[in-house]
């Protein structure tokens, strides 16, 4: 496609020139240091969250194995755990010690992923938002 | 990218960055220049990325073109051309310039038709490189120039 003289020269002859060139610099410099600030403070948020999960993920598996183990090393009719007081409730704790055990254990790995599944989806909508940035 | 590197680089290139939006501002230098700091903001967050190695140029200005027209879909205000005429003839950078018919006349121009005129006349890229920076095919770019070059001749006729 060939330019159009008349228009090219128009565009030419009026080239803008500009004089604050150092305002202008100086302003995208102060502007780039904000950035780099907040980039900074997400880093650091994004590194805690992700020692955070990886501390959650290893308690989570350490307590895990201590309990399994410890619920296979007794034996299947002894209750896990027993109090000297015996009263009502009390008796009825030690007798279904297992099934509560099994069940604040399911819900301590539930809690767990959860968790770890909603801090992962965290960490990814603040990597989006810093890339929109 | 280390910031320095950038800023060393966009000190190089920020006239002709300016000028581009500029025009495509209609000679509106606050604006103009808003664009071209957000842009240049945008340009070194995703610098890690950059890997046109020699095209520094052409991938800013291709940043700068998409801020403009995010720019210009998010205030979606109409202007008459009284406003414009106004509006250009209060902006301190465009004092020096003798003939504000053409920023009045550009104006006239849908945003992504000002970019290919200007990319073409202004900056001297040819049509390949005006359809990378616009992310449009090559086909749109010469109706573009063609529709915007006869709409520019319309209303500068003396």
């Amino acid at each position: 496609m060939n330019k159009d003289k008349e228009l090219e020269e128009l565009f030419l002859a009026q080239k803008p020139q500009f004089d604050d060139n150092e305002a202008f610099m100086a302003s995208l410099n102060k502007r780039l240091e904000a950035v780099e600030y907040i980039k900074q403070h997400q880093e650091a948020t994004i590194r805690r969250y992700k020692m955070a999960l990886v501390v959650a993920f290893v308690v989570g598996i350490i307590s895990g194995v201590i309990t399994i183990i410890y619920m296979f090393s007794t034996p299947v009719g002894m209750p896990l755990f027993t109090f000297r007081v015996q009263t009502g409730w009390l008796s009825w704790l030690a007798a279904n010690s297992r099934l509560l055990t099994a069940t604040v254990l399911s819900l301590l790995v539930t809690f767990g992923l959860i968790s770890i599944v909603s801090n992962i989806q965290d960490i990814r909508s603040m990597r989006v938002e810093s890339e929109k940035i | 990218m280390t910031r320095e590197g950038f800023i060393a680089l966009v000190e190089r290139e920020q006239e002709a960055l300016r000028g581009f939006l500029l025009y495509l501002c209609c000679g509106n230098k606050d604006e103009a220049d808003d664009i071209a700091q957000d842009a240049l903001v945008k340009a070194y967050l995703s610098s890690a990325g950059y890997q046109e190695k020699g095209r520094f140029r052409s991938w800013l200005f291709k940043i700068a073109h998409n801020t403009f027209l995010n720019h210009k879909a998010s205030c979606r205000t109409t202007e008459s051309l009284d406003e414009a005429r106004t509006l250009v003839s209060n902006t301190s950078a465009d004092a020096s310039f003798a003939h504000q018919d053409l920023y009045l006349a550009l104006r006239t121009l849908p945003p992504k038709e000002r970019s290919a005129i200007t990319l073409f006349y202004l900056n001297g890229y040819n049509i390949k490189e005006i359809a990378a920076i616009t992310e449009t095919s090559e086909d749109a770019v010469k109706k573009q120039l063609s529709r915007g070059r006869d709409q520019l001749k319309e209303k500068l006729k003396p």
